[in-house]
């Protein structure tokens, strides 16, 4: 069922596409049968989206956070791995960047994303050894991983030793003591929140298509993907592979965490509700699990958030964002789950031998 | 993805088209408890729909408030004061989805050219802080913090007025009142997140316990939100499971579950920041009121009466800021309403220093009771 989602449907972008206008179409239904006016809703969605730098801006800081959180649900998929422990990397990753940042170098920038990848990597990696030592199936493990870094992080260490003192009652500070100055994510833009994360989220993705694509090691990963026991006959060590594709999954969500912190926050919050990391599911779907498709399902959910915003100047409330997000994964996620279905049901009625499907290696 | 943005861009120029957005006096954005958290958020909007505007939100926008229905939606404790309605346009409210949506509502309202922009909750500190600097013409009201240098030492802004809330104060009556009242000697004290805010929720109500009842000993518990009723919940089984009869909770949202979880064990509970009795009448004995309301409602009539000034605002008991809610009827003796009536004049008349932090809470050595006055607490050592 689940390796269902990411099979390449026949024309992934165009069904994507598809998807997301219609999306777009029930939404807009949605405002207006709500007595509210659907054009003057869009209007308020696109305008907090794109109109000058200050909304694009927060649509590029946005979409940087769920580019790296669909890839790294994509890059999971790669080795036939669903990881729904991005928001739990995406934590670790955006503490690490927070206590590293705080030591004041001209290096801070970069050893806190480092730190960040390394935080999420081996909370990625973790889940990968049980998958492969201890056959844990990866859904369950993530799943309850990301409990254990919400109530470690945000339940002990930055309400505990991590947090700053103040001393004074009259100052609610919550969360960390601030990151250096060195350390922030630098912002391009004169009157906009447009940082530097934008574009290394684009080069990343670039990196990733290229690994996954046009690289030996990305190559063996989509066997394990398709077959590990075939690709472990032919040499591939599959093991291996996966714990590898599971590390950089949890390496990448973790730098999104870090665009968080060094880019916004400046520091760890004391309130870090995000869910970004289940929402990379969703983009990594929609984009149809490759690395250039999962780019652009990022940016258009984050013009879409960022959009919200102004959204609500129509009196619409700002998790009407979620609701169209919802509704693309549905329209992109059905047809390959009931489609088969259908097929069989179908096909289930003449008595026809179906011989096994054989294993191909996606492109 | 070209197409898309084209259609966008097509809907926005009709959207652009069709109509100016009508102006708006006041912008108001709320935190992640958001709108119905029967509590911090829901006092931040009466203060501002139902008493300053004079409206009532319903799904379908705003609604004028027949005169009835508002005096029936004031907290109990205001019923006899009046807070006329001003002349206003509607406001505009915004709810604040996650922390880095903080700054970009913010500024949509500036944008929207408000005269006022009232930011609910101390999260939004550093969003006011950026904000109120990039734009010096814009007027800011900031609840439940000052602003902060980034250093974190606390300073002023002549454009933001920054309202605090001595909460402990409030508080210690809470604690008076549970000491009083308690039969097994076993009081809660459930809180959201572990910041010196609600600490000093803590240190106040354990002082009003100690200053009545010395043999009480008080369970204290930190849910770690404010926006998770389940966790509320839980630990309000648990407090009622190991024998308190009363249990105090500042954890917004996750409070309403310390309500649920009184209700389910039938004992009672102390609610707060909004009078919080219309969730279950017969459990909640009190609230400790925090009036939010009247701060951003002198806030919008001062910025109407050209009167708006920055700088710091303390508010306590003295000033009405804190206080008790009506007890619920049944629910307390009146020997014991009557003591903490006269801890009440004895903390205005500054006889008591109420802790607010722990450190101080521990030195902490509670007057003699009969010298305040207290009967009923003498009787009861």
């Amino acid at each position: 069922m689940l390796d269902r989602l990411f099979k390449p449907a026949r024309d992934p972008l165009w069904s994507a596409l598809a998807a997301v206008l219609a999306a777009l179409i029930v939404s807009f239904v949605a405002i207006a049968s709500s007595g509210r006016d659907p054009f003057a809703g869009f209007g308020n969605l696109a305008s907090g989206a794109l109109a000058g730098p200050g909304p694009l801006g927060e649509t590029a800081i946005k979409s940087a956070v769920l580019i790296l959180t669909g890839l790294s649900v994509a890059v999971a998929f790669t080795v036939g791995l669903f990881n729904i422990g991005a928001e739990g990397q995406l934590i670790w990753g955006g503490l690490a960047a927070a206590v590293v940042g705080r030591f004041d170098n001209p290096l801070a920038l970069p050893l806190s994303l480092a730190a960040a990848a390394i935080g999420g990597g081996i909370w990625g990696l973790i889940p990968g050894l049980l998958k492969v030592r201890r056959g844990v199936h990866e859904v369950i493990s993530t799943i309850l991983l990301n409990w254990v870094a919400i109530h470690l992080v945000h339940g002990w260490l930055v309400a505990g030793p991590l947090s700053a003192a103040t001393g004074s009652a009259s100052i609610s500070v919550a969360g960390t003591a601030p990151i250096a100055r060195a350390a922030w994510l630098p912002r391009l833009i004169p009157g906009s929140r447009l940082d530097l994360g934008f574009p290394i989220a684009l080069a990343i993705a670039a990196a990733v298509w290229f690994l996954l694509t046009r690289t030996r090691r990305g190559f063996e990963w989509r066997a394990v993907g398709a077959g590990s026991e075939a690709a472990y006959a032919s040499g591939i060590p599959s093991g291996r592979r996966v714990c590898e594709a599971m590390a950089l999954s949890g390496a990448l969500a973790g730098v999104a965490g870090a665009f968080l912190i060094l880019g916004t926050e400046h520091k760890y919050p004391g309130v870090f509700r995000t869910g970004y990391g289940f929402d990379g599911i969703a983009v990594a779907l929609v984009g149809g699990g490759t690395a250039a498709g999962t780019a652009i399902a990022g940016l258009f959910f984050g013009a879409v958030r960022a959009g919200a915003t102004r959204l609500q100047l129509s009196g619409i409330h700002p998790s009407f964002a979620e609701l169209i997000q919802g509704i693309a994964v549905l329209l992109v996620a059905a047809p390959r789950i009931f489609l088969p279905l259908w097929k069989r049901l179908r096909s289930s009625s003449e008595p026809a031998a179906s011989a096994p499907p054989i294993p191909t290696v996606q492109p | 993805m070209k197409r898309l943005l084209l259609c966008l861009g097509l809907l926005a120029l009709l959207g652009g088209c069709k109509k100016k957005q009508e102006a708006h006096t006041i912008g108001l954005s709320l935190d992640v408890g958001g709108r119905g958290d029967q509590s911090f958020n829901d006092g931040a909007l009466r203060g501002l729909e139902q008493m300053a505007a004079g409206l009532r939100y319903t799904a379908r926008g705003y609604e004028p408030l027949p005169d009835a229905e508002y005096a029936a939606s004031l907290p109990p404790d205001l019923r006899g004061q009046s807070f006329p309605h001003l002349k206003m346009p509607p406001p505009l409210v915004l709810s604040g989805k996650a922390q880095e949506d903080y700054e970009p509502n913010l500024q949509l309202l500036v944008d929207q050219g408000v005269e006022l922009v009232v930011a609910v909750g101390f999260m939004m500190e550093p969003a006011v802080r950026a904000v109120s600097a990039r734009n010096p013409d814009a007027r800011f009201l900031l609840i439940d913090s000052p602003v902060l240098e980034p250093s974190g030492k606390p300073t002023t802004v002549p454009n933001v007025r920054a309202v605090v809330f001595k909460e402990n104060e409030g508080s210690m009556l809470a604690g008076a009142l549970a000491g009083e009242l308690t039969k097994t000697n076993k009081i809660g004290f459930v809180g959201g997140m572990q910041l010196p805010l609600i600490k000093k929720f803590e240190a106040g109500f354990r002082a009003g316990v100690r200053q009545v009842n010395r043999k009480a000993d008080v369970l204290i518990a930190y849910t770690g939100t404010f926006d998770d009723e389940k966790k509320g919940v839980e630990v309000g089984q648990d407090m009622y499971g190991r024998a308190c009869d009363i249990v105090f909770h500042a954890a917004g949202l996750d409070g309403l579950g310390v309500i649920k979880a009184a209700q389910q064990a039938g004992k009672l509970v102390i609610g707060v920041d909004s009078d919080q009795a219309h969730v279950a009448p017969k459990n909640v004995l009190t609230s400790m009121v925090k009036h939010v309301d009247i701060a951003v409602y002198l806030a919008v009539k001062d910025v109407l009466d050209g009167k708006f000034s920055g700088g710091d605002v303390v508010l306590g008991l003295r000033e009405g800021g804190v206080g008790l809610a009506p007890i619920g009827a049944g629910l307390a003796s009146p020997e014991a309403v009557a003591d903490v009536e006269k801890l009440r004049a004895a903390i205005v008349a500054g006889k008591v220093a109420v802790p607010a932090t722990i450190e101080e809470l521990a030195k902490f050595t509670p007057a003699d009771p009969s010298s305040l006055g207290l009967t009923h607490a003498v009787a009861t050592r």
